[in-house]
């Protein structure tokens, strides 16, 4: 009978049916929040909150989901910052001109951008923390340099007010992002490209094993990454008809906050596009609760950061070895000499 | 290598020369190339050398180098880097400035204290429970971001009369502050080459399980290299404030990734166990010289921050190209 | 049937590792619809030859047939469109994707079948395989072992592959699962696929397949049909000219103190009720495969199992469980397995990694001494044999006997070391350090250290312990003095099924 005959493993664990329903839970509850907390502070929301919120999160839901993707396929992309920065700045730039040529130049830079980080973690088999980073810097530098490090403002306010144009609680731009959610989705649950990443991200060395094209995954990723944190800052930017210098680190702890509540793993291989748009939904709504009930901007900071620990924590992969540890009984005082077989030596 | 090897003979010497290989090649070229380039920018460029120009190099060097110094034990000890490196900087700056009605010394051992721990949980995170170094930094930085802007809403100004002009006065032609990242940047690397402290945290960094089969206290040695780092941090938010009027979180700008870029720049490698301070205070000499030089030809900022960004990959690429080449299987 | 057309035909094959030749002039066939089992003990070369086949190496000489066709198997891809399909010891499933996933991943030439499709043809593979309770969606991360190695056999099944190699499937399975594998098998090569099973467990060989091959040191050393041969004569082939007894007669023991006593011990998922004890000097040798438990028994000991179990006490003290650091607190020093992810430090020096573990005593006040290090290092060199003037180069620079030299070097002359853990101590060694090794270890237990080591080697096993503890399937099948047992005993214990034979 073999040591291995456990058939209890059956069961999905607890901890991953937390991980797999938190997204839709907290989003739940932050729905909720936004329609509760409000009424003790002397107010209401409405579906104007929740279509703000949704504009919120239809800039920075798409780096989550850029974000999000390159962590499911085991790496780490800075460089959503820096194309959040500069494309809109071409965008805007180029706009003057024709609106389509700087909507085609900001997302073809981003498409480059994204194809040499990937090509560089992938070929060249470096890590893509500094690698992104070097770009993050090199690509802020260059929104400085063009922008002259200052704001640039956009005179087509036309597509502005297109974008924002209510539609019930959506607009052009939230649309959009829902779109590209939406693709996203299809391609993760339904291609085998989307099972390829999964696997890639869940064991890298296996799936080279089994015969996935690794480095076509890897690159693909990045481009999509890029390009969607581009046109979430492009769609922001035409919004606003303003391109900023710097937009700061924001982008980037949002994202990150977004996809881990959104059930990304930290060890790659898991998460989805749909629990990503729930988690920067999530996010989104408490920014609007705060700005409703006119929260400080600290409270949402707090707030953020604490969310992000604990999500780590419960993330953790040493945290079960170390709880296992913990429990491994303490010795009695003497040791007993059991009826153990003493093999008579020498 | 010192130390342990010191008394060793150096055969690893002939060992090196034969392993040379065309993207060890190409790093020598380019760090060749970047020498000659900086040598001809020297002369070439209007009033860089001078004295006073070195002596700005070697301030707008100070700051993020302190930072840089003591985030250079996270890196060699395998756990990345912190990502809200400025913000604490800012924070200490805040609770240094704030605590000066107290007395410069109480001030100074509160906020070295404060740092210390503010980075030492985060470690304890990172080692106990192997949480993710990224994820547990920008967390606590958007925590540090909360809890100051509840607590200290607008701009701090030190209290007339404060006595802390002698944090920014000059010696001998240079800054205060740059005399204690030198000095801090060698005691660190002495600690680093010498103690059996620093040489348990290159192995940490250099293969986790390996360190962990030995019996090396790995959560305690993480905890440890963030607690320095938090207090270099510290340091540095100090005498930041001590060179500013008023301080708020706007003092963070940009000292995490300069920070994170200077350590890069210096060539010491990302997973960890391979690297030292030394090289971090290389890398933020040669960020400051480029940058400096730039300012001087009349390049824009974003001119200067691009080529930072521009030499920081390209060295994070050649340098794990030579890397992997040596060590083919 | 000698008018069949060959399935696949190796013609002399040969590989080399550096100075080991994994593969000597090997010459193997294997014909259509064949079940065909490829015997030999470690490192006799079949791990190489399915690596070759699977395109994970390279031949240095030799060709390779599939039907007929001369094929160059250079990538897992071109193997996979070759018609070969492996299930390797090291299960190549991803944790975090789904049964059916896993199962189509990396498929080559496919997609134009229908998603249902491929789901109900998954769904009959596994209720084939005795699955039918998993469901096609279940993640692969929540399942057994066992469990995982249907799947990848579910998933080689699934490849439509003209040439199946199972490289030791059933370490993991009990007797229902094995049933039910077999039964597949047979049902593959009913329908004109080839299989080689690689295995050590003779019992299944003879009961599974139809012809066996013998490897012994790279060579090809005979190959017959199955009903022609009883386990005997296959521990014989695989055996060769070892000798009974072994050449060197160990001595009496050290002094008696540090005994070391080991009750109920187990690690879930792999080790259960181990008990043992241990005296000075003495050199215990857990004899047992991969999947058998020794190894793990060592890992738990050493304190890198947080749910180890059981009662532990050295020189009289107990010593508790689930974290290094107790263990090395208590006197106990382990090498694990696999020095290269989880021992030696690569890219620092020699000396360093030879004082890792005992930094505290070439340190005072917390200064690293520069004599004192190297005095220490030079006679830990000294003591293994080691080149001093070498002590500067970089670990990654030595070969692999110097490697694990200098890896087991770390555990000696260690201050309070009761007692020595070895996993598997002479890996990747040549002949030459394999005897320097061994020499280091007797040195070690003649101070009076307990040593415990695991190995799959049954030559290390005859020359170096005092008494053997043969494990199969989590447990001690037997224990006995070395001086009592051949090295057929020993391989037949390991091989399953020989304590029950004795029964009969």
């Amino acid at each position: 009978m073999s040591a291995r005959d456990d058939t209890s493993a059956r069961r999905t664990p607890a901890s991953r049916r937390v991980r797999t329903s938190m997204p839709y839970v907290l989003l739940a509850i932050m729905f909720a929040a936004l329609f509760i907390f409000p009424l003790f502070a002397g107010r209401r929301a409405s579906a104007f909150n929740v279509y703000d919120a949704l504009q919120l999160w239809s800039a920075y839901g798409l780096v989550a989901l850029g974000v999000g993707l390159t962590m499911i396929v085991g790496e780490f992309d800075f460089g959503v910052l820096g194309v959040f920065a500069l494309c809109p700045m071409i965008a805007v730039k180029l706009g003057e001109i024709n609106l389509f040529l700087g909507l085609g130049a900001a997302l073809g830079l981003a498409a480059v951008v994204g194809f040499l980080e990937g090509a560089i973690v992938a070929k060249l088999r470096v890590h893509s923390m500094p690698v992104t980073l070097g770009f993050y810097i090199a690509l802020l530098g260059a929104n400085l340099a063009i922008g002259n490090s200052q704001s640039v403002s956009f005179s087509n306010l036309n597509v502005g007010f297109a974008l924002d144009a209510r539609l019930a609680i959506f607009s052009g731009r939230s649309i959009i992002a829902l779109i590209v959610f939406a693709l996203v989705f299809v391609v993760m649950r339904f291609t085998r490209v989307g099972r390829d990443i999964r696997a890639v991200g869940g064991d890298r060395r296996a799936s080279r094993m089994v015969g996935v094209a690794v480095d076509r995954v890897l690159i693909g990723v990045f481009i999509t990454s890029a390009v969607c944190s581009a046109l979430g800052g492009v769609l922001l930017a035409y919004s606003f008809a303003t391109a900023l210098s710097n937009p700061g680190l924001y982008p980037l702890q949002f994202a990150v906050t977004a996809a881990i509540l959104g059930g990304v793993s930290l060890v790659g291989g898991v998460g989805g596009a749909v629990g990503i748009a729930a988690g920067a939904l999530s996010l989104s709504l408490l920014q609007e609760l705060f700005s409703l009930l006119a929260a400080p901007t600290y409270l949402s900071s707090l707030i953020t950061g604490v969310l992000l620990v604990i999500a780590t924590f419960v993330a953790a992969p040493n945290l079960s070895a170390w709880w296992r540890s913990l429990r491994s009984p303490r010795p009695g005082a003497v040791a007993v000499a059991s009826a153990v077989p003493e093999p008579a030596s020498k | 290598m010192t130390g342990v090897d010191s008394a060793t003979n150096g055969s690893a010497a002939a060992g090196r020369v034969a392993q040379l290989n065309p993207a060890a090649i190409a790093v020598y070229a380019f760090v060749a190339i970047l020498a000659a380039g900086i040598v001809f920018g020297a002369f070439m460029t209007p009033g860089f050398l001078t004295i006073n120009n070195f002596s700005a190099i070697l301030t707008s060097a100070a700051f993020v180098g302190i930072i840089a110094v003591g985030s250079t034990l996270i890196m060699l000890s395998g756990s990345l880097f912190s990502i809200s490196l400025g913000t604490t900087t800012a924070v200490t700056a805040i609770l240094f400035m704030f605590m000066l009605h107290s007395g410069v010394a109480a001030a100074a051992a509160v906020t070295l204290l404060a740092g210390t721990a503010i980075f030492a949980i985060q470690g304890a995170l990172v080692g106990l429970i192997g949480a993710n170094p990224i994820i547990v930094t920008i967390g606590a930085g958007a925590i540090q971001e909360g809890v100051i802007g509840w607590l200290s809403p607008g701009d701090i100004t030190p209290p007339p009369g404060a006595g802390i002009d002698f944090l920014a006065r000059t010696i001998f032609g240079l800054p205060f502050s740059v005399y204690v990242f030198l000095g801090l940047a060698l005691v660190l690397d002495l600690c680093m080459r010498h103690t059996r402290f620093g040489l348990e945290l290159y192995l940490l960094g250099e293969n986790q399980p390996a360190a962990h089969a030995a019996g090396l206290p790995v959560a305690l040695l993480t905890t440890a290299a963030f607690a320095v780092a938090g207090f270099c941090v510290a340091v540095a938010g100090v005498l930041i404030a001590g060179f500013a009027q008023n301080v708020n979180l706007q003092v963070a700008g940009t000292y995490t990734f300069d920070a994170i870029a200077a350590i890069l720049v210096g060539g010491s490698a990302v997973t960890g166990g391979w690297g030292s301070v030394g090289r971090t205070v290389i890398g933020a000499l040669i960020i400051a010289t480029i940058t400096d030089m730039l300012l001087l030809v009349g390049a824009s900022t974003g001119m200067q921050i691009f080529v930072k960004g521009l030499i920081v990959t390209v060295v994070v690429v050649l340098l794990h190209l030579a890397r992997r080449e040596r060590r083919s299987p | 049937m000698p008018d069949t057309p060959l399935a696949l035909e190796v013609r002399g094959v040969t590989k080399a590792f550096g100075p080991i030749v994994a593969l000597n002039n090997v010459s193997f066939t294997l014909r259509r619809g064949e079940i065909h089992a490829l015997v030999g003990h470690n490192g006799a070369g079949k791990s190489t030859l399915v690596k070759a086949l699977a395109g994970v190496v390279s031949p240095d000489q030799g060709e390779i047939l599939v039907n007929g066709t001369a094929v160059t198997l250079a990538s897992a891809r071109q193997s996979q469109e070759a018609g070969i399909a492996v299930v390797e010891q090291e299960l190549s499933l991803v944790p975090a994707l789904t049964v059916l996933d896993n199962i189509l991943l990396g498929r080559v030439g496919a997609g134009f079948r229908s998603r249902r499709d491929d789901r109900r043809r998954v769904e009959e593979l596994m209720t084939r395989l005795g699955l039918a309770d998993v469901g096609p969606d279940t993640v692969v991360e929540d399942l057994s072992m066992a469990e995982r190695q249907l799947i990848e056999i579910a998933r080689a099944l699934s490849r439509d592959a003209r040439i199946l190699i199972l490289d030791e499937p059933t370490a993991t399975l009990g007797e229902r699962e094995i049933k039910r594998v077999f039964a597949g098998v047979r049902e593959l090569a009913s329908a004109g696929s080839s299989v080689i099973f690689v295995s050590h467990r003779l019992g299944e060989v003879l009961d599974l397949c139809s012809r066996v091959t013998v490897f012994r040191d790279g060579r090809m050393i005979a190959s017959r049909p199955a009903a022609e041969m009883d386990r005997e004569s296959i521990v014989e082939l695989m055996l060769g000219k070892v000798a009974e007894k072994s050449k060197v007669e160990r001595r009496g023991g050290g002094a008696r103190e540090g005994l070391v006593v080991i009750d109920r011990l187990s690690a879930p998922g792999h080790v259960t009720d181990f008990a043992l004890g241990v005296s000075g000097g003495e050199i215990v040798a857990i004899a047992g495969q991969v999947g058998s438990g020794a190894s793990e028994v060592l890992r738990a000991l050493a304190g890198l199992v947080p749910d180890a179990r059981g009662r532990v006490s050295i020189a009289g003290r107990p010593m508790r469980l689930g974290a290094p650091q107790r263990s090395i607190r208590a006197g106990a020093v382990f090498a694990s397995n696999d020095r290269k992810s989880e021992g030696l430090f690569l890219r620092q020096s020699v000396a360093r990694n030879l004082l890792a573990t005992r930094l505290k005593a070439v340190s005072r006040g917390g200064v690293l001494s520069p004599g004192l290090s190297a005095s220490l290092a030079q006679r830990l060199a000294g003591l293994i044999g080691f080149d001093r003037k070498r002590l500067g180069a970089a670990a990654e620079t030595l070969s692999g006997g110097n490697q694990q030299k200098v890896f087991l070097g770390r555990c000696l002359e260690k201050e309070g070391a009761a007692l020595l853990l070895f996993d598997e101590p002479t890996r990747g060694v040549d002949v030459g350090g394999r005897a320097d090794i061994h020499n280091l270890i007797r040195h070690a237990a003649s101070k009076g250290a307990c040593v415990i080591f695991a190995s799959t080697e049954l030559d290390e096993i005859m020359d170096l312990a005092d008494t053997v503890v043969t494990m199969f399937a989590g447990r001690i099948t037997r224990i006995g003095r070395r001086r009592d047992m051949t090295a057929a005993d020993i391989l037949a214990e390991m091989t399953h099924g020989a304590t029950n034979r004795a029964a009969a």
